[in-house]
């Protein structure tokens, strides 16, 4: 870092840390609930009694009622994009994820465009954000009809959710 | 009941990217002595003292229980308080409250940030532990890294201000070139603010138009730089400030409401009831609140100018018609007039904002304080031609849900 | 005071180390109860305010994904870093304003997230003391405790019989985290050491907590029809110069937040105009020289008022009747933890650890190193 190169008079370096590393939180069982419905293919969302709202991914409380959200209920697989994002070209040395490059690990590929996407799937009242596949940066739109890319082979973990494609007619 | 105070000094530090000549302590009393000797007073005739920072960029905690010795806290009533990137209008509410409560005649409020003092750049270590715990969680069920990366890196720089931005662009109109426009505004003002961070004198939106693309819509030359600074207000009751200040900022009216979780996700990586981070409801009520206790009926008319917090130029327009200064969808247009120019009818963050100017601790206080600046005429190079006798200061903060709104008028409530 | 104040509703978690519950659900629960307690709907409340730190919860902006639990959507919202007595008083200074009449006080940490005592080492001076890595807050307060033991004479029985009468108090109390009802002087002079002559049994337990406190203006508690409202009369608070610049054997900041305090009340003889004391004290040598700061004892003689049972549940001036710090430590819920126990004493609700006839009650909350930062609380009943 260039912060070393300039020696001033009036003040010296010292060093320190804060290490967040060796925290612990509890979390809730949430999560494992959303992951064991996507090995089934289905979007599960948390459902308030007072206002209506639904969920997704879920979550305990509903701030607006202060109240608990303990129903569930599914979601449709199909939903709209509310908003999306369109990266510049993938190259070296642009993300950083851990200290490792993903173009050196694999994780993303060489010039390409990555579209991030907020899909509110039929029956949500929140955004899902993912990727959208299949798709050209042109055809993008807000509004636009998507259906979910499921894994091939399912295993009851976050990236069953590959992504979203656009509905295109038959 | 809501005893009268005025901010009858100011006092804030030259802002860069590396402040290696003092050490936090002493950015923050430089500050401090500052706001005082604007005043003509003294640390003994300060009753109380409020600070705050994000402690998380700088690695104390609580860093006011040892700097305190520096900004005059042994043996006064000290509060700190911290609420993300609202921490300095909260600071800064926060000394107005002390002072109008009644018990205490005179406060200090005193925010600041040395983003320099962690290794990395735009101390990521703090910021990314606002949804750390979320993160790990979230892995070990399987989040996609490849996913991971698409959606959070690609905005790294700008986190949800560019879906927020969109969500704006795709509703009201607005093109990039409105971005680009201002973001060269804020540099062009910065740079006839002696204390600001990126000042380019004479910034035309074709220069940052040159920049290169973060993620469509945002360049890098829309975006806040991470500065090292302080800024310090002090505030006093009635009848000292008549008699200490030919022309006080006085309090009209504050609030800082929340709304639900804006980023994306609640703790635990839960969703969140809001689809559009645009909206900012929270911002319409503290607005509402802030204006009916100033007696403020038609902000468009009676708002004479607008310190808002917008480290990505979209929120410039997005927060001003939340603030109710123009009407919905149309901020962009009446920017592109050059209606928020300095010698503009509403002229918007002259200071340059904190799209110039990004201590995040001190930045939403800094808002207080220019607005303040310029109802007392004291703001120099950068005082709008016209007479202030209201302004609007505001902050947003936390996960794009926290708000603080302060109106500062030239006479007393 | 112009516009009076008072509490109107309380409730606490309890408290114990690794609540087996999220943070968001901690705080929830609690909130909850409070409002119920009070007899209000989230709808009517004007402004909240919290109490949490950073560092502690290991998370930037701490209270930033709370909001929701606190009960706080679309409401007027702090937050006050450190103790929840602070946030008190923030919150108490809102409501004298006339900006709001009914305000939600909350505090709380998760002690079991991360080792407090290593937080408080993140707090030192980061030239010096932190490089030097000797320090961290017990081995301050073991500085603070022997420098008190020999300029005073007080012996370590003496300190050994506070954690005595507070262990022995936190075992009526069903909230507390640590009850030991009959534990002895000289187990607690055997229990581990620490830092000399600091020991475990002397040092405050950890605990992972919550508390939430309502409060409101004179003309909302009339309209409200509290039944017992318990009004804050005074308030003060103050902080000392950094560890090394300030005398250590005495708390000089609380002595001027407790001028404050009483000044504000009307209080010309703490010992006689006080009925009870709720103090935070985080090893047992400080509520000896808290006493001594408080005006219920001279410089170096509050070991008399533990030995002679003047500050015992039965005593003449029961201090710290719940069991104190000593009992359970939700570190930035102390504070406001106190604030509850005073209440439930002036209102009659503290069930086994009761003291009768409570009209007049003392809350004290600190932070910092050796009781560095420090607010009090003055609270009365009808």
């Amino acid at each position: 870092m260039a912060y070393l190169k300039d020696e001033r008079p009036e003040t010296m370096m010292v060093e320190g840390d804060w290490q967040v590393g060796a925290y612990r939180w509890k979390a809730p069982r949430l999560l494992e609930e959303f992951s064991a419905g996507l090995k089934e293919k289905k979007i599960i969302g948390s459902m308030c009694m007072g206002c209506g709202k639904v969920i997704t991914q879920p979550r305990h409380l509903c701030g607006r009622c202060h109240r608990r959200m303990d129903e569930r209920c599914v979601l449709s697989d199909w939903g709209t994009i509310t908003c999306f994002v369109i990266s510049p070209k993938v190259e070296k040395g642009k993300y950083k994820l851990f200290g490792m490059d993903p173009v050196d690990t694999g994780t993303l590929k060489l010039g390409e465009i990555l579209i991030p996407v907020f899909v509110r799937f039929d029956g949500a009242d929140s955004n899902i954000n993912c990727l959208l596949l299949n798709a050209k940066p042109e055809e993008v739109f807000i509004g636009m009809r998507v259906k979910v890319v499921w894994a091939k082979e399912p295993k009851g973990q976050m990236a069953d959710l590959e992504g979203v494609e656009p509905i295109r007619e038959k | 009941m809501f005893r009268n105070c005025a901010i009858i000094g100011c006092g804030q530090t030259k802002h860069t990217s590396r402040r290696r000549d003092v050490s936090v302590a002493e950015l923050a009393q430089q500050a401090v002595q500052a706001a005082l000797d604007d005043a003509g007073i003294t640390m003994k005739d300060v009753g109380c003292v409020v600070s705050g920072n994000m402690q998380g960029f700088g690695g104390v905690a609580q860093p006011e229980q040892w700097l305190g010795d520096w900004i005059g806290c042994p043996g006064k009533p000290a509060i700190r308080i911290a609420t993300g990137g609202t921490t300095g209008g909260s600071v800064g509410q926060g000394a107005c409250y002390t002072v109008a409560s009644g018990m205490y005649d005179v406060s200090i409020g005193v925010a600041w940030e040395k983003h320099s003092d962690s290794k990395e750049a735009g101390a990521t270590t703090g910021l990314m532990h606002v949804g750390m715990g979320n993160l790990f969680h979230a892995l070990t069920y399987g989040l996609s890294l490849r996913n991971l990366i698409a959606t959070s890196a690609v905005g790294a720089a700008a986190g949800v201000a560019v879906y927020q931005a969109m969500f704006y662009m795709h509703r009201s109109g607005c093109k990039q070139e409105h971005l680009d426009m201002v973001a060269a505004k804020a540099r062009r003002n910065a740079a006839k603010n002696q204390y600001a961070h990126l000042q380019w004198p004479n910034c035309r939106p074709e220069d940052i138009a040159k920049t290169e693309t973060i993620a469509w819509p945002f360049r890098y030359g829309h975006v806040c730089p991470a500065s090292d600074g302080a800024s310090c207000i002090v505030v006093a009751e009635e009848k000292t400030a008549k008699r200490l200040c030919k022309q006080p900022a006085w309090f009209l009216g504050l609030a800082s409401y929340s709304d639900e979780e804006n980023q994306l996700q609640s703790e635990n990586f839960g969703g969140v009831g809001v689809i559009d981070p645009s909206e900012q409801m929270g911002c319409r009520v503290s607005a509402k609140k802030a204006y009916a206790m100033a007696g403020i009926t038609d902000p468009q008319k009676e708002i004479d100018l607008a310190e808002i917090y917008q480290p990505f130029p979209s929120q410039e327009l997005i927060f001003s018609e939340r603030l109710g200064l123009f009407d919905d969808g149309t901020a962009w247009r009446h920017m592109e007039k050059g209606e928020t120019d300095i010698n503009g009818r509403l002229p918007i963050s002259v200071s340059g904002g904190v799209n110039a100017t990004n201590a995040i601790g001190s930045s939403a206080l800094q808002r207080i304080l220019e607005a303040a600046l310029q109802i007392q005429g004291k703001a120099g190079e950068h005082q709008v031609p016209k007479k202030v006798r209201k302004a609007v200061a505001h902050g947003w903060g936390g996960v794009t849900n926290y708000i603080t709104c302060t109106v500062l008028g030239d006479s007393p409530r | 005071m112009e516009k009076r104040i008072a509490i109107i509703g309380y409730a606490q978690s309890r408290h114990q180390y690794d609540v087996q519950k999220t943070r968001e659900d901690l705080v929830f629960d609690v909130a909850k109860e409070a409002l119920a307690n009070a007899g209000i709907l989230r709808e009517e409340l004007g402004t909240v305010v919290t109490a949490s730190t950073d560092f502690l919860d290991g998370r930037t902006i701490s209270n930033v994904f709370l909001s929701m639990a606190v009960g706080a959507f679309l409401k007027d919202e702090s937050k006050v870093e450190e103790d929840g007595a602070a946030a008190l008083q923030y919150a108490m200074m809102k409501l004298m304003t006339g900006t709001y009449d009914v305000a939600l006080v909350e505090a709380h940490t998760v002690g079991w997230q991360f080792n407090p005592h290593q937080v408080a080492a993140y707090t030192l001076d980061p030239l010096v003391d932190r490089q030097i890595g000797l320090l961290n807050d017990i081995a301050a307060s073991a500085i603070q405790a022997n420098m008190y033991m020999n300029k005073y004479g007080v012996s370590v029985e003496d300190l050994a019989a506070v954690s005595v009468k507070n262990l022995g108090n936190a075992a009526n109390n069903e909230f507390a985290a640590r009850r030991l009802p009959d534990v002895s002087v000289g187990e607690v002079l055997k229990s581990k050491l620490y830092y000399d002559p600091l020991r475990e049994l002397m040092i405050s337990q950890t605990a992972d907590g919550c508390a939430v406190v309502i409060i409101a203006s004179e003309d909302k508690v009339r309209k409200l029809g509290v039944e017992c409202p318990v009004w804050i009369e005074g308030v003060g608070c103050c902080q000392e110069a950094y560890l090394r610049d300030r005398d250590l054997v005495s708390l000089s900041g609380l002595k001027s937040a407790a001028q404050s305090a009483y000044q504000m009340a009307g209080i010309t003889n703490p010992f006689t105009d006080l009925d009870l004391a709720e103090v935070t004290e985080r090893f047992a040598h400080e509520e000896l020289l808290i006493c001594e700061a408080l005006g219920l004892a001279r410089e170096g003689r509050a070991k008399e008022l533990v030995n002679n049972g003047v500050t015992a549940l039965g005593g003449d001036l029961p201090v710290n009747a719940s069991g104190g710090a000593l009992g359970a430590d939700p570190i930035c819920a102390t504070g406001l933890v106190r604030v509850v126990e005073c209440v439930r004493q002036i209102r009659g609700e503290a069930g086994t650890h009761q003291v009768p006839g409570v009209k007049r009650a003392l809350a004290h909350g600190q932070f910092g190193l050796c009781a560095q930062k420090n607010t009090v609380l003055i609270l009365g009943g009808e």
